[in-house]
């Protein structure tokens, strides 16, 4: 191993390659260096135990010894030299969590992909889709998420927070360029699964079939186990199908994504409701040898005011939600009010209007500004005419033979409590009045339901009523039993999901190998490293985000059609030209520190590298400045500033932006390329007995410095 | 109250057990709120923050105080 490298980054690198290249055809030697690999990058990540080092010794041997051939030897033994060689730095990794190399670092994902729960390559899967290989974007999607559709049009999306360009302007529209690329490969019949590794010939049970019981069922049936999702209801999707309306996720996404599943062999077993239809004990006795618990969060809190049992009237939005999802259409009454004021009340809300209620209200205890739902949602609830009641707090349920007349509230006023920085809403005295309503419907949080878990005997809870796990591997306190989601979060969202349900897989598959656990969170892996899609610094400082085209408010108010209409195919392509490919540069700065206090020229103004105090960033002032010298392109750890001699310019770019593009100058004695004028004088003005000797005259420094021996002058430094 | 989008700092360890002991790494780490309690803003329900270089996680809200921008 050469000097200087890190050993546990280089037998990443080779050990990967050997997996790669398809040197290792047996499929039992094939799966243990895979294991190896990633223990190894367990301690590369700072994230291995104690058994890390041990297990890869011992697995190691078992290939050198007992591999069914030589190329399964010789990775044996490559990975036994590697470890004893360099027992120092693989212990030094797993104790200090630290590389001193800084080379693990350089591995490290995008600032996006690192945001995201799931972990997707976001910067690699963006440069694809800017490319226009969508299906490949995809592929790249599916390796850490096996619902680029659904998420492409909900997600929460926690990557666009982190991205860096938004310290620029406005971040990359990450989940929309998602949803066109994954529409785009589905309807091109290029959306396609990975190749499944053979069979194992063991069993899991998942229970719930959401994103993190689907999730996990799918990275197992890859892996090659046999997976059945037990579901209490009829259909797959969890709250995506059941709890998010129509008109923000279509059916037909969830149940293609959902599709995909089964053609990996992952069975569905449908109205099959853990703790009622089965037991543990049961599955056990079918062979199952490990469990998913994902069984989400659908036990919606009560309002606990007078009225909320006595009328039919008086429905809870996770009711109505779910009805509506599986076929009901009638609507609620003509009056609705709905007590909340997160983004589970604006979509019951909005469900209302399209079922035909002629007035919607949410009533809201606080005030707008410290509403939770989203602000776009309650932006497009307000243009379909819903009403706010903010400062408003129920207080009883009123009505007449048997039917909701009404809600009677109380105006709040905002207070702060001593001791805290935080407004209360406390009722203001003879305040009160009635919203005139025929139904009313409660979004005020949903909790686990843990009915019929009574016989899982062992189980520990939360204080949160929340399935208690290790969250490094999502481990419960029952050997074997793991679980994720919501059920563990409480209510959260679908990349958690996802995310929970992949780290699970990996968890089960890693019980089911006998393979000890991780101690931290697994660190997202990085999918390949892309060229650099070229474009010119105005271009990357004037592109700007698309607005999503809505459709017309007067459909949106009477029918479950989808509101986002999606970007056009134009506007994808160079949104993602915006990305500034943040998996290369790695923003430390040296570029920058270079440009300004060694060669004190100062012309990168690359303000974005800072995530505390970023300041302002102009890509098109480096050509005012730049002698195209190449000290940052130097400097550069990592290969994102590059300067290249193409055709008769020096180009000097980052991650593909043209920061500045100088024609060359050509020596006058020999006629070899010299640099840029600009460079040339630089060079002159600073080394004096060149100019002395070359006297403004383009001259390379071969050719200057015979002519200095000529002229007996002996200042001559040379220059590039 | 933490809004979406707040920028935010660890600035100690906290006692709820929604604190997982490989957060301890966290403290001092920088991020933004990107999924607070979305439905009743609970100050007791953990809630998701993206950290610089640290990835997303549900953390509880005593630990968090935000940075003035
Ligand atoms: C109205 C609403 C809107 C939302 N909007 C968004 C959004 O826009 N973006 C976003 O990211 N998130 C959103 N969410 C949250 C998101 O849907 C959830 O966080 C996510 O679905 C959780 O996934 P999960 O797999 O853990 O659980 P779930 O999706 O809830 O799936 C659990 C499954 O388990 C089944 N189950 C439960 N108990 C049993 C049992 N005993 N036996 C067998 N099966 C059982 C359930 O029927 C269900 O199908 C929304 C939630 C709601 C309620
Ligand atoms: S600019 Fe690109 S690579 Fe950087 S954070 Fe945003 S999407 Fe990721």
């Amino acid at each position: 191993m050469s000097a200087g490298k890190c050993p546990v980054n280089s037998t990443i690198y080779r050990l990967k390659d050997m997996i790669e290249m398809n040197r290792l055809v047996d499929p039992y030697c094939r799966r243990i260096a895979e294991e190896i690999l990633e223990l190894i990058d367990d301690i590369a990540w700072g994230r291995a135990g104690e058994d890390h080092i041990p297990t890869i010794d011992s697995l190691s041997r078992e290939l050198s010894e007992k591999g069914a051939d030589d190329s399964c030897k010789e990775t044996g033994e490559f990975v036994q030299t590697a470890l004893q060689e360099n027992m120092e730095v693989f212990v030094s990794h797993v104790k200090t969590h630290n590389c001193n190399t800084g080379e693990c670092i350089l591995l490290a994902p995008a600032p996006c992909q690192t945001a995201c729960p799931a972990g997707i390559d976001v910067p690699s899967y963006v440069t694809l889709i800017g490319m226009g290989r969508d299906a490949e974007a995809i592929d790249v999607i599916r390796r850490d998420n096996p619902f680029p559709w659904v998420c492409g049009l909900v997600c929460t999306r926690p990557c666009e927070f982190m991205c860096v360009r938004a310290r620029i302007d406005t971040p990359i529209s990450i989940k929309f360029l998602k949803a066109f690329a994954a529409e785009k490969a589905m309807s091109d019949g290029q959306y396609r699964n990975p190749e499944k590794e053979p069979d194992k010939d063991k069993k899991v049970a998942v229970i719930g079939a959401g994103p993190a019981g689907m999730s996990a069922a799918y990275y197992l049936a890859l892996k090659g186990y046999t997976v059945k999702i037990f579901e209490a209801l009829p259909v797959a999707g969890g709250m995506m199908m059941v709890g998010i309306p129509r008109y923000r996720l279509p059916r037909e996404v969830i149940d293609r994504e959902a599709a995909m599943l089964e053609d990996l062999g992952v069975e569905f077993v449908f109205n099959t409701r853990f703790g009622k239809d089965i037991t543990i004990e049961q599955l056990k006795e079918e062979g199952f040898e490990a469990f998913l618990f994902a069984i989400g969060a659908h036990k919606p809190y009560k309002l606990n005011i007078p009225g909320e049992n006595d009328y039919p009237q008086v429905i809870d939005s996770i009711d109505i939600l779910r009805n509506v999802a599986l076929g009901e259409r009638h609507s609620p009454g003509k009056k609705v009010v709905v007590i909340g004021g997160g983004n589970v009340a604006i979509d019951a809300a909005r469900t209302c209007t399209r079922l035909g209620c002629e007035e919607v209200t949410i009533a809201y205890r606080r005030t707008h500004s410290e509403m939770p739902a989203d602000e776009e949602e309650v932006e497009q609830a307000e243009e379909e005419g819903i009403k706010m009641s903010f400062l408003t707090v129920p207080v009883e349920i009123v009505g007449q033979d048997g039917k909701v007349t009404g809600l009677h509230c109380l105006r709040a006023e905002m207070i702060t409590k001593a001791g805290s920085d935080r407004k209360f809403p406390v009722p203001v005295e003879n305040s009160d009045f009635t919203i005139d309503a025929d139904a009313v419907i409660s979004a005020i949080g949903q909790q686990v339901d843990s009915e019929g878990f009574d016989t899982l005997t062992g189980l520990t809870w939360t204080r949160r009523n929340t399935i208690d796990v290790n969250r490094a591997c999502m481990e419960t306190s029952i050997q074997g039993v793991f679980a994720a989601g919501d059920a563990v979060l409480g209510p959260a969202t679908i990349v958690e999901a996802i995310g929970g349900g992949k780290k699970a897989a990996q968890a089960i598959d890693r019980y089911l190998s006998g393979i000890p656990q991780p101690k931290l969170p697994p660190v997202p892996v990085r999918r390949g490293r892309l060229d650099f899609m070229e474009v010119p610094a105005s271009t990357k400082m004037s592109l700007k985000r698309p607005e999503m085209p809505l459709l017309n408010f007067n459909r949106r108010r009477v029918t479950f059609q989808q509101v986002e209409l999606g970007y056009s195919e134009n506007a994808v392509r160079e949104e993602a030209r915006r990305c500034l490919r943040c998996d290369v540069c790695r923003r430390c700065g040296a570029c920058v520190d270079v440009c300004r206090d060694r060669m004190e020229i100062n012309a990168l103004k690359l303000g974005y590298l800072d995530f505390d105090h970023p300041v302002q960033t102009d890509f098109r002032e480096t050509a005012d400045r730049c002698i195209a010298c190449g000290a940052c392109a130097e400097n550069c750890p990592n290969g994102a500033m590059i300067i290249e001699d193409v055709g008769d310019e020096r180009v000097l770019s980052i991650c593909g932006t043209i920061l500045n593009r100088l024609k060359l100058e050509y020596c006058e004695v020999c006629g070899t390329a010299l640099g840029p004028a600009k460079y040339h004088d630089y060079i002159t003005r600073r080394l004096k007995g060149i100019a002395k000797t070359t006297e403004g005259r383009s001259i390379c420094v071969e050719c200057a410095r015979k002519m200095a021996a000529h002229q007996h002058n002996e200042e001559i430094i040379p220059i590039r | 109250m933490f809004r979406r989008g707040d920028k935010v700092e660890i600035f100690k360890k906290s006692e709820d057990e929604g604190w997982q002991d490989y957060m301890d790494e966290f403290v001092g780490f920088h991020g933004i709120v990107t999924d607070p309690d979305s439905n009743i803003n609970d100050p007791d329900a953990l809630i998701e923050v993206s950290l610089v270089d640290k990835g997303t996680h549900r953390i509880p809200q005593d630990c968090l105080r935000k940075l003035e921008e």
